[in-house]
């Protein structure tokens, strides 16, 4: 009886975790960073949770930029995630894919960083905590 | 008294020799290729992973400190991209490309940089210089744009050696595609 209310209590509680840190198996550091996210996009009406569909058009919308005419964040990273990509000035990048690349979303300050520019880069502007969180979303499933 | 005397030039020669050294470590990397065309290889952790995790790390000898200084200003625009990074990162980076740029150098391709540059000019990009104009005359704009290359900006697309800080032009490999 009391080990079925342990496994029982187990279950509870995993189900009660943001699905996110358990799909992409996100360290303390990052789910703690997705959790922070996920307060400040509740903030904003109708959120529901972070939804990798919505990431995914996030990643692939296309639009104009001075320097290479067009831009997507795959322009860089490729279309495949689990390919290495390469920046407008010829350097390549690892894979975005932690499933191919095992230093993915293991750094806040790192993460933080590269969704800063890029959403700069690509959008011209910041990305939302809603936006961030469906990246993320979206790129830890890869 | 001979041995005393001895003993009292080997102690001068040490120090002399610490002192050059010292010197030469304070007046940055580049010193130790004095007088030669290749210029020393980039070892400053934060400028690699910042700034070449997006393009070549260029040799800091090869642009002069007004240029670093006014590069490192603009990251929020860096050549319409941004490229803002914390200020203990930004001025940890800043502080190795000044110690190691053209001006602190004595490297014969910094030297001649320099002189292609007016007093009052402060270029941002080193492919903007007529020192890489001139070097790279005979390099067609159709054959930078291939494929592997891109851009005259990626170094290592021909100076297969250029992360070593090794432009010597007998080792440049142009890919065909």
């Amino acid at each position: 009886m009391k080990v079925t209310s342990v496994i029982t209590a187990v279950c509870l509680g995993a189900l009660m975790t943001p699905a996110l840190g358990i799909a992409a198996g996100l360290n303390a550091e990052m789910t703690k960073y997705v959790q922070g996210l996920e307060t400040q996009a509740k903030k904003e009406s109708g959120f529901k949770g972070f939804n990798a569909e919505r990431g995914k058009k996030l990643f692939f919308e296309v639009l104009p930029n001075a320097k290479s005419g067009t831009i997507s964040c795959a322009t860089c990273h490729t279309s495949d995630l689990k390919k290495s990509g390469k920046t407008l000035v010829g350097k390549a990048i690892e894979p975005l894919a932690p499933s191919a690349n095992k230093k993915r979303l293991t750094d806040v300050k790192e993460t933080e960083k590269w969704l800063a520019r890029n959403f700069k880069q690509v959008y011209g502007r910041e990305g939302t905590a809603r936006e961030k969180g469906d990246v993320l979303t979206f790129i830890a499933a890869q | 008294m001979k041995l005393d005397r001895r003993i009292c030039l080997a102690v001068l020669l040490v120090c002399a020799v610490t002192s050059s050294v010292l010197a030469g470590e304070a007046r940055g990397e580049s010193n130790r290729e004095k007088g030669s065309s290749i210029l020393g290889q980039v070892t400053n952790s934060a400028y690699l992973k910042e700034c070449g995790a997006c393009h070549f790390a260029f040799q800091p000898q090869l642009l002069p400190k007004r240029s670093w200084e006014k590069v490192m200003g603009t990251l929020d625009n860096h050549f319409g991209d941004s490229a803002t990074l914390d200020e203990a990162t930004r001025s940890r980076i800043l502080e190795y490309l000044v110690k190691n740029s053209a001006d602190m150098s004595s490297s014969k391709v910094s030297g001649k940089i320099l002189a292609t540059i007016g007093k009052t000019e402060t270029p941002l990009r080193i492919t903007d210089t007529q020192y890489f104009k001139r070097k790279h005359r005979e390099v067609r704009a159709d054959v930078f744009k291939r494929k592997s290359i891109g851009t005259p900006s990626n170094c290592s697309g021909c100076h297969v050696s250029a992360d070593k800080g090794d432009f010597d032009e007998h080792k440049v490999k142009i890919p065909k595609n």
